[in-house]
Order: C-alpha cells, then structure tokens, then sequence
C-alpha cells in the first residue's frame, strides 16, 4: 500500500495546447506540481487508481468529453476531485457536472488567484480523504488478522455491549469473552475502548 | 360643228401620237383614222367647254373607260361632269378654263367614277381648237386610265414612308454611311443619344460619335465590318461594345453593329447603335445587391458561428492571462525569476498574434465588400477558410478533413465570396450530418483537385443527402431545413459561384451523403 507521502499533482486535462502550457507555468509559479495531458483519453489510460491530487479539465474535447471522464473515474472509485474549466457558457453542463459531484466549475478566461484557491482548497480535501482512506485501510486490515470469533467479540463490544451480554449473546463464558477482547485490544492497537470503537467506525 | 372639228382631232393625235406610232398619221381617211383610234389607250374627245362638258365626238375607248357607250355620251345623254369625282371637278374646271382662255394645251390628273362605280384615275391632255360662233370654246383632247400607274406610285411613297417611319420611331440610333465612313443619315434616337442635329452631324466621319480612346478599336471594326471575307460569322458576334461621346463630351457605353446596305452603285453602310447605360446601371445594382446580401449571409453566418468564434478567441485569451499572473509570479518572488518572467512574456506574445489573427479573420468577412475577381493562391484560400470553418467543426464534434492535390494552381476568383461559399456549404454539409446522428468525430471532406482548366473544390458530407423533395427547393432564398438561419446560404452561394461564370453541382453519394462541388477557373501563366 502507498506510504503518507506520495505526492499530489494537479493534473491538467485540456486540448489546447496553449492553455495547457500557461496554465502549468500558472501552477508552477505558485510552486504546485503538475501534469499535463492533451486529452481525456490519454489520461484515463494512464490512471491506475493511485494518483494523488485534484483534475483541472476541460469540459469540451475531441474524443471523450470531460463529463465522460468524470463519469468513468465515479464509476471506477476514484475520489479525486474535479475542478471543470470551460470556454463555454454552457449552463446544461455546468449543472450536470456539479450533479455528479464536480468540486467546481470556472469559465475560461478565469481569474488566476482564485483558480488558484480553488485548486488548493482540492488538493486539501484529496488529502483529508486520503487520509481517511489510508486510516481506514489500516483498521480493515487489521480487524481481517482478527479470528472468527474475536471478529464477533469484537463487533459487539465496539457497539456497548458489556463482558456478560457479550457472553449470554454468542453463547460462551465471560472469562472466554474476556480473553477475547485481551487479544482484540492487542491485535487492533488499541489501549481504551474508545480507540475500539474509533476503529469500527474507521472501518466503515 | 362636226364638221371643221375632223381635221383637227386628226392633226392633233398625229402630233400627240407621232412619237408611238410608226408613221405618219394621215388626215381624211376615216376608216384608218377609226383603226388608229381604236388601237389608243384611253380616249380621243371634242367637247364644248362648258359645265359638265357635252362631247359631241368620242372614240370607242369611252367604254372601257368609263361604261358607256359612243351613242350615249356623244348624244349627251350622260355629260363627263357627271363621272368627274365631285372632289376634284372644280379643280381640273379651273385648269381646262384658264388654259383655253389662253390658247395653251392643258394636262390634267383626276379621278373619274365609272358606271359600274369604280373610281380610276386617268390623264388627260387636249386644248381649245376652235370657238362657236356664240363664243364658246371647243375643246379636243386624250383621257387614258392610269389607275395602276397611281396605285404603284402609292405603294412605292407609303414604302418608302413606312421605313422612314421604322427608322424614326426606333430605340436604337440608324446611322447611314458612305462607303469612306461619312455620316448620311442621323435619325431622331442618335439625336438624342448624340446631341447632334441630323444636319449638324451630317458629312462627318462615324467615327467622331465614338470616344477618342476607343479609335483605335473602332477603326479596325469599321476595316473589318468591309471586308466580306473577315466579317464576323453572326450578328451577335459582329457587334462592337465601346464608350460613345456625345456633342457635349459626354462619354457613355455603347454596342453597336454595322452593315452593308445592298444598293446599286457605291456601298454604302447602316450602323446600329444601343446607349447601354441603363443596362450598366442595372447590371450594377444587380451586383451591389449580390453584394448586399452576401454581406448579411456572411455576418448571419457568423453570428451563428458566434459561440465557436467566442471559444476561438477565449482560448489565447486565457492563455494571455495565466501567462501574465505567472510572470507576476516570478516577479514577485523573494529571489526573482526572470528566466521563467522572460519564457511567460514570450508566450503571451504569441497568443496575442492568435488572438488578433482570429479577429483579422472574422473582419474580412464581416467587412462590406465590393465584389472583385483577383489572382489567389488556391492552397492558401482553401487552409484560411478550412481554419475558419474548423471553429465551427470543434463546436459540433466533427471533423474537416483538407483533401488537396499537390501543387494546387492560382485561381481567378473573388476569396472572401468563395470562402464564405466553401464555408456554408460545409455548414451545411456538417448540419445535415447532425441531423443524421452522425457519431462525434465524424468526417467531412474538403477536396480539391486540379485539371486543365480548372480547380474543382468538392464538400463531401455524411449527412442525409438530398431528397427529392428537398433538391426542389434547395436554392430558393428562405428555404430552410435548419431550425435557426435564413435560408439565404445557397441561393447566395449560387449566385457568387454564376458570377464566376459556373455553377453549383451535387449528387447523393454511393453510401451515404451529399458531395457538392464547383470549379474555379485557373489562372493562365
């Protein structure tokens, strides 16, 4: 799995190449690291689910549109998230793209600083769901090194349940349920119940 | 009063008649004398002048004349008054009175009303020879019936009237010339035309109604209209279009035509001359209108381009725009970039010549324009309006694909009025594969092929084609199959492409689609 460190890039996905160019010396000056692609295809070949950062794309392209490359990233996980530019006023699309859960939508030609902003405040909310994700990756994996029946000692005492309904519910003693919930807590990393109960919910 | 009259009647028709007689007639032989007057046309009278003329003696041509019979006139039954026509009877009184009066022979012409009621006219020549004892006159003379004498002489005047009154009333100006060129005959349209009075001009040489730039060109029509063997094989071809100069030093457009008129004697020549100015002036509004409405076509045209050509511009523009903040950027910094200033500076240069080589584009076809034929490169023409037109493609999601031959040869044409007829037909061409669901990133062609005489530009679509339905009315000014336009693309296309002396072709092609095509002529050298 990707360590915390892997880097965020604002990827620029337009077909005019003068607009690609000024608005990767733009992200350069403001000391952002980009890349460019000249077409949606081109850059959904080259995604394989790691990327890190935010898209800047254009809506209206030969070949495959931006609102389709939005919609195959949605159908294929990607939470990276999309600021669209376009040249037209095009109020139909702009409507779908935000239904579909595009971050923003600017028109060409757009006012840098804000541009700017827009795509910082992206990369902020990529990183917190990276974040989120990467902590939920670990408490998935480390609930699967949990036994069968450590996985229901587990699910049950994360939801409040005390030793003995614990013990009444799935049919063993308290001091089984006991030894369990030692080994849980050692298995999980976790020293309070709280931090259990965190990592359940992590988990989801 | 019979009596002394024979001798006379005698003498005077030997002396009429000596010249058409062989011989000499003589006197007292009656029986001759008889012979002799039968054989006269017409005839032979003695009568008294008196009112109505009471003829004692007339030959037997009486009858042929007029319907009666010797007996009947000579006994007075019927007098010549009476078959005298009432028009004219005081007249030839007044002539036969004052020249018996005085002795002379009298000739006069009139016309007689036969018994049958005919009229005829007839001659008649006769003097007093002798006078009654009561004073008064005898009179002996010839009538002969010149009826056909008069009606040819009246056919050749009204002939001869009615001509004139063709050449008169024309439009166009009649000029007679001898055969070295002098005018002879001005009529009242070259008046008119000219200035000149028919007796002013007359005697001058034709060659004065022509401007003096165009001697030169007149003088060999003139040489060559003379010579059979080299003159021009139809009339239409042997017609000469010039500047015409009136008395005033006025110039104005002309054709005229010249020809031999057929006459005994020396040759002589009509010249036929049309004042064109109001053909010119018509022709001229005619091509300002063309003008005109390809005008609006073109700013139609762009107006519903208007979305592509904003994407067009707002590309350089924010290019322009995110170069400068990043210089600003590079300025800016603790330690200034100005390697990276300088790259931003060239660059945002060059999108400002895009940006402006956009606008330049869009200007030459929104600019009135006169229409005017010059020498163009085929290629350039072609790749300017393939760029133009691929604003528009973008929009669509099509694609114009640019099929040319090598080394494509200059054309004479007016560029902005065939470009805007290469951009609507591909307009058209792309909406009609619209409207056939034609997948994004379908092609349209843009061809152009070379042969001896001409560039043929073909616009090959994937559209509908055209139905029958739709090809009647493919031309016609406000006929549209689009939700939005005027209608107006084709039938002005049309029109520019006539001016150009050719015309628009189409067929359906094999699969599916339209090809439509044209020719430009080829520059020669």
């Amino acid at each position: 799995m990707n360590t915390e460190n892997s880097q965020q890039l604002v990827y620029v996905i337009d077909d005019d190449e003068a607009v690609r160019d000024s608005m990767g010396m733009l992200l350069e000056s403001a000391d952002l690291a980009y890349r460019c692609f000249s077409s949606a295809d081109s850059f959904f070949d080259a995604h394989d689910g790691n990327q890190r950062g935010c898209l800047v794309l254009d809506i209206r392209m030969p070949g495959m549109t931006g609102l389709e490359l939005q919609q195959k990233l949605a159908q294929i996980g990607s939470s990276l998230p999309i600021i669209f530019i376009t040249g037209h006023g095009d109020v139909p699309m702009a409507v779908e793209a935000m239904r579909q859960g595009a971050l923003d939508f600017l028109r060409k030609p757009v006012n840098e600083e804000n541009f700017l902003e827009r795509i910082i405040h992206a990369l902020d909310q990529e990183s917190g769901s990276w974040h989120q994700k990467l902590d939920r990756d670990q408490a998935q994996q480390r609930i699967e090194s949990l036994t069968e029946r450590e996985r229901e000692v587990f699910l049950l005492v994360a939801e409040g349940l005390a030793n003995k309904a614990v013990a009444s519910q799935l049919g063993i003693s308290e001091r089984t349920v006991e030894v369990h919930r030692a080994q849980v807590m050692k298995k999980l990393e976790a020293r309070t119940l709280a931090q259990l109960v965190r990592i359940h919910l992590q988990s989801e | 009063m019979a009596k002394t009259s024979q001798p006379s009647i005698s003498s005077q028709l030997s002396e009429q008649l000596s010249a058409q007689l062989p011989g000499p007639a003589t006197g007292g032989d009656d029986a001759r004398l008889e012979t002799l007057l039968k054989n006269l046309p017409g005839m032979a009278y003695r009568c008294l002048n008196q009112k109505h003329w009471p003829m004692d003696f007339v030959s037997d041509g009486c009858f042929e004349l007029c319907g009666y019979h010797r007996h009947e006139i000579e006994s007075q039954q019927v007098l010549w008054g009476d078959f005298t026509h009432p028009d004219m009877i005081e007249e030839v009184d007044r002539k036969v009175r004052s020249a018996a009066e005085s002795g002379q022979p009298f000739e006069v012409e009139y016309r007689i009303i036969a018994r049958n009621g005919q009229e005829k006219w007839v001659w008649e020549r006769g003097r007093a020879v002798d006078r009654r004892s009561d004073g008064v006159v005898i009179l002996e003379g010839l009538i002969t019936d010149i009826t056909d004498r008069k009606l040819t002489e009246a056919a050749l005047v009204g002939a001869e009237a009615y001509a004139q009154a063709i050449v008169e009333s024309a439009l166009d100006a009649v000029i007679s010339i001898d055969n070295g060129g002098a005018i002879e005959s001005f009529n009242q349209a070259a008046s008119s035309m000219f200035g000149y009075r028919s007796d002013e001009i007359r005697g001058q040489h034709c060659r004065s109604l022509a401007a003096t730039s165009f001697y030169r060109e007149f003088d060999r029509y003139f040489q060559r209209s003379q010579t059979p063997a080299k003159r021009f094989p139809s009339a239409r071809a042997n017609s000469l279009e010039l500047n015409g100069c009136d008395k005033y030093d006025n110039e104005f457009p002309i054709v005229l035509s010249m020809r031999e008129i057929l006459d005994v004697g020396e040759k002589k020549y009509v010249i036929l001359i049309r004042d064109l100015t109001e053909q010119r002036r018509a022709e001229k509004e005619v091509r300002e209108q063309r003008d005109m409405l390809a005008h609006v076509d073109r700013l139609n045209t762009l107006g519903e381009m208007a979305a592509g050509i904003a994407h067009e511009i707002n590309q350089p523009l924010t290019a322009i725009s995110m170069y400068a903040q990043s210089g600003l950027r590079f300025l800016r910094r603790q330690t200034p970039q100005l390697q990276r200033l300088e790259d931003a500076l060239e660059k945002l240069s060059q999108q400002a010549h895009r940006a402006g080589a956009v606008i330049e584009r869009m200007q030459e076809m929104t600019r009135p324009h006169q229409s005017h034929q010059e020498v163009v490169a085929a290629e350039q023409l072609l790749r300017e309006v393939h760029e133009l037109a691929e604003v528009d493609a973008q929009i669509r999601n099509f694609i114009i694909v640019l099929r040319l031959d090598d080394e494509l040869p200059n054309v004479n044409c007016d560029p902005v009025q065939i470009q805007q007829v290469i951009l609507n037909l591909l307009r058209n061409g792309m909406e009609s594969m619209r409207a056939n669901h034609c997948k994004p990133g379908s092609k349209i062609i843009l061809q152009a092929r070379t042969s001896a005489t001409e560039v043929r530009i073909s616009i090959i679509d994937d559209g509908l084609g055209v139905s029958r339905k739709l090809e009647k009315q493919l031309y016609q000014p406000f006929a549209t199959t689009k939700a939005s336009g005027m209608g107006l693309g084709l039938s002005i296309s049309r029109s520019i492409i006539a001016a150009h002396g050719g015309q628009i072709e189409f067929s359906n092609n094999k699969t599916r689609g339209a090809t439509f095509s044209f020719g430009l002529p080829r520059h020669s050298g």
